[in-house]
């Protein structure tokens, strides 16, 4: 399912003193089965971007094509784009309102009013998905999980709708190193086996640049790189000026080649960093 | 050194006496010292931030005592004099600034303290000062990054004049950027102003800045030492289920490939330096 | 979806007029006034000069009128409620009937009680958003701690009260932003609150309210033991960084203010009332 941004700009607060545009003429588009990163500064505008793509905001100026689709058409079934590009938000909290997590996973399907037998399939089948056992929890009080467990309930809400597109806003933030690794796991997961197309949001470098096919660079509203991973993260100087922290090996590998190291630029992880490493002191080793 | 916190035999039970009683810690048994900076580390439901709660008095032990400066929390009377010597910064930043003008939160804390005006703002100024946020004096905090606003929960502290200061995982809501100010920050105040830091945290990056680190699980101290030395000992982190920092991680892999790298080396330049010896 | 844009009461719009730089002490005692004259305030020429002289305060204070009236927009349904309420049920045995329908009767003298609630609760919101928007919410708070300061004597926890207000002031516009957040959660998961009448979005707004809730609930306890970690223990003992002074601009405003009170006390008493 494709999506298409033309010419699209924002404004908050419109037609008052606190007036201030956060996106200028923003044109992209996102294919079937992409995994595209969005990084930017704090406040670049990419959540307001994100929310476009699943019509929580309808464009003012410009437009948004879902499958084809204008979400800014009065006859755009808005609620139908939704349940197609999910969205899975930075705090769980905000998203979970059901006393129970199969309760809750069951709101999107309930909301599309399908018949009771397919809820619940579609509750046991979402809650599998994302590793939440479908026994023990599906009674369980929504506050007595953990912080990871919520993210995955959060998750398994808006698989529940059965979406080609899952936009992730931030969503590991604040969770402990195996909460993390748990999440991003499940993430690539959906990905490949079910290829769902994945936009990814995410302050952390390390985590996009080890995640995503491709990144979207926004710094103050606007789009300032689009590339494959790997290039993007080759332009260090520039990412810099805009204040972004890049991956920690990224910059690793940066200092060793301006210490003299014959290196590639742009390694994206670990592994890659330790066979290029590995690759050049072989290469020095056989020249002595 | 000098003890600043003590804690012997610390237990402590969450809904204590009720029939769903839950172990929050058992049998710690740790310090800190005067002038360092202290990480903690663990797990979500390891424990730390009960310790740390236990710093200033916010919990007292259900067994065994905390000591601050040797005044036990256990006692009410102390608990003033001890809130005045350990201030203490939350994770989310938006839930402990109190005012709506920066300057005045920052404020709070000494009007508390029933300082005289003169005082109270000159140590304003000089938090404000010390932290780098002049610009930021009369501004709605709303108007701020999470980073920012951390760096005012911080001054806000700074102001009562502590002599510690315990970060509760300061660092999850911020971008990378904030995260990296605000690890600068401790760091000055623990340099320049002497102000002993306890830091918790997840993230490994900011953890090997620390003089000393914790690690936590199911409410006991599980390791303790300088982060070079711990990292050293990979199988049992692994376990508590902590990263490893990048340096720690590259070196491990070169170790494996047969090149000659010690093991410990946490900081990225240590890394580069030894590879260097290894290119000449 | 914005919820936060047409939140106009409790947002302060920062300015250098005259009125933005008067003792918050002024300003308060100055709204409360006003809103006592217009408690008494019971014919349309009265009204109208409320309206001019609010208008004149608007204009000097550099704040634009359409934003200082826009707080009004989403209170416009409920208003014309009330209106319609009043013009069928509020009745005098003299009335004059104007045309009535099974056993509603709309009369002249529901109908100017209808505009009389109406006016008094326009100009009772359009002068509390007035005195926000041009007064920070911490001088207004000062202002507040200092004018019932005296009624400590008689153990009122002054203190106390306007910390409560203070916090609540700072987190309306938290909320608000959570609010939209958690709307916007439960849109992207199919609900329409973009669609439907009134009573369909009243219905959908309910399960939002709980997650709004627990959210506040677990802000408040953090809240407090942020406090209490910073050794707040209530009023008593504490000293405050700033204090007020009232100056030569206080002094002008009140010799309007009372200019203003007694030619509109002179206007009720010789007016004829709207009912």
């Amino acid at each position: 399912m494709p999506i298409e941004v033309i010419n699209l700009s924002h404004s908050y607060k419109e037609g008052t003193p606190f007036e201030k545009q956060v996106l200028f003429d923003i044109n992209l588009s996102i294919g079937a089965g992409e995994f595209v990163g969005i990084i930017g500064p704090t406040r670049s505008g990419k959540t307001t971007l994100a929310q476009h793509l699943n019509a929580l905001h309808i464009p003012r100026q410009g437009k948004v094509l879902i499958d084809g689709l204008d979400t800014k058409d009065k006859q755009a079934d808005l609620v139908s784009i939704r349940h197609r590009v999910g969205y899975v938000f930075q705090n769980p909290d905000y998203q979970l309102f059901a006393p129970t997590v199969g309760e809750d996973i069951a709101f999107g399907p309930f909301n599309m009013k399908l018949p009771r037998e397919e809820i619940e399939d579609r509750v046991r089948k979402a809650m599998a998905q994302v590793g939440l056992d479908y026994k023990t929890l599906y009674n369980r009080d929504i506050f007595a999980l953990s912080g990871g467990q919520k993210r995955r309930a959060a998750i398994a809400g808006v698989l529940a709708c059965k979406p080609q597109v899952l936009v992730l806003d931030d969503v590991t933030a604040g969770l402990d190193p195996r909460g993390r690794e748990e999440i991003l796991t499940l993430i690539r997961e959906l990905h490949r086996r079910q290829n769902i197309t994945i936009i990814f949001i995410s302050n952390s470098m390390d985590e996009v640049a080890s995640m995503a096919e491709r990144i979207i660079v926004i710094n103050e509203g606007r789009v300032i790189m689009d590339d494959a991973t790997r290039e993007v993260f080759a332009r260090i100087e520039e990412l810099r000026s805009i204040g972004l922290q890049l991956p920690e090996v990224t910059v690793l590998i940066d200092k060793l080649r301006s210490a003299g190291f014959n290196l590639p630029a742009g390694a994206l992880n670990v592994n890659e960093a330790i066979r290029v490493i590995t690759a050049a002191l072989r290469e020095m080793e056989a020249r002595k | 050194m000098e003890k600043l916190i003590e804690t012997t035999n610390l237990t402590y039970f969450y809904r204590s006496g009720t029939k769903d009683q839950v172990k929050a810690l058992y049998n710690v048994n740790m310090n800190v010292f005067q002038g360092e900076i202290l990480a903690i580390t663990g797990q979500n439901g390891s424990g730390k931030s009960t310790l740390a709660r236990h710093f200033n008095a916010l919990l007292t032990p259900g067994q065994g005592e905390v000591f601050v400066k040797g005044l036990s929390t256990v006692s009410k009377e102390n608990i003033p004099e001890i809130r005045k010597i350990i201030g203490m910064v939350f994770q989310n930043p938006d839930n402990q600034l109190v005012s709506s003008i920066v300057e005045e939160d920052i404020a709070f804390g000494p009007e508390n303290l029933g300082l005289p005006q003169p005082e109270i703002i000159e140590r304003v100024n000089w938090a404000l000062h010390t932290l780098g946020l002049e610009e930021l004096r009369n501004e709605p905090p709303h108007n701020l990054s999470e980073g920012q606003k951390q760096q005012v929960a911080i001054a806000g502290v700074l102001a009562m004049k502590p002599e510690c200061i315990v970060l509760d995982e300061p660092t999850a809501h911020l971008d990378p950027r904030g995260r990296r100010e605000l690890l600068e920050s401790a760091i000055h105040l623990n340099r320049e102003e002497g102000i002993t830091i306890v830091l918790l945290t997840h993230f490994m990056n900011e953890v090997i800045h620390c003089d000393r680190m914790i690690v936590m699980e199911n409410g006991s101290v599980k390791m303790e030492g300088p982060p070079g030395s711990i990292f050293c000992r990979s199988k049992e982190v692994k376990k508590t289920g902590l990263d490893f920092p990048i340096a720690a991680q590259i070196g491990d892999g070169l170790r494996r490939e047969g090149f000659d790298i010690k093991p410990g080396i946490i900081h990225t330049e240590d890394l580069i330096a030894s590879l260097c010896q290894l290119k000449s | 979806m914005e919820l936060t844009k047409n939140i106009t009461l409790g947002v302060y719009l920062p300015g250098r007029s005259f009125i933005h730089n008067l003792d918050p002490r002024t300003k308060i005692l100055a709204a409360a006034g006003i809103i006592v004259l217009l408690l008494f305030t019971r014919s349309y020429s009265a009204f109208a000069l409320s309206a001019i002289f609010i208008g004149a305060l608007v204009s000097l204070s550099g704040i634009p009128t359409g934003y200082a009236l826009r707080g009004l927009k989403p209170m416009l349904p409920v208003l014309a409620i009330m209106w319609v309420f009043q013009l069928f049920l509020f009745k005098t045995p003299d009335a004059t009937v104007y045309f009535h329908w099974w056993i509603f009767e709309a009369t002249d003298a529901g109908l100017h009680m209808g505009n009389l609630i109406i006016l008094r609760v326009l100009f009772l919101f359009t002068v509390t958003t007035f005195l926000t928007l041009t007064t920070s919410v911490v001088s207004l708070t000062d202002g507040l701690e200092s004018l019932l300061k005296p009624l400590r004597m008689i153990g009122l926890p002054s203190q106390e009260l306007v910390m409560t207000l203070v916090i609540a002031l700072r987190f309306v516009l938290i909320l608000a932003e959570e609010l939209e957040k958690i709307i916007k959660a439960q849109m992207a998961r199919g609900v329409a609150f973009d669609r439907g009448n009134f009573i369909q979005k009243t219905r959908k707004i309910f399960p939002v309210f709980l997650p709004l809730f627990i959210g506040a609930f677990k802000r408040a306890e953090e809240l407090i033991v942020a406090m209490d970690a910073r050794s707040y223990t209530g009023g008593k003992g504490r000293t405050k960084m700033k204090t007020l002074h009232m100056g030569r601009a206080d002094f002008m405003a009140a010799l309007i203010l009372l200019a203003y009170g007694g030619l509109l006390i002179f206007i009720i008493i010789s007016t004829k009332p709207m009912i």
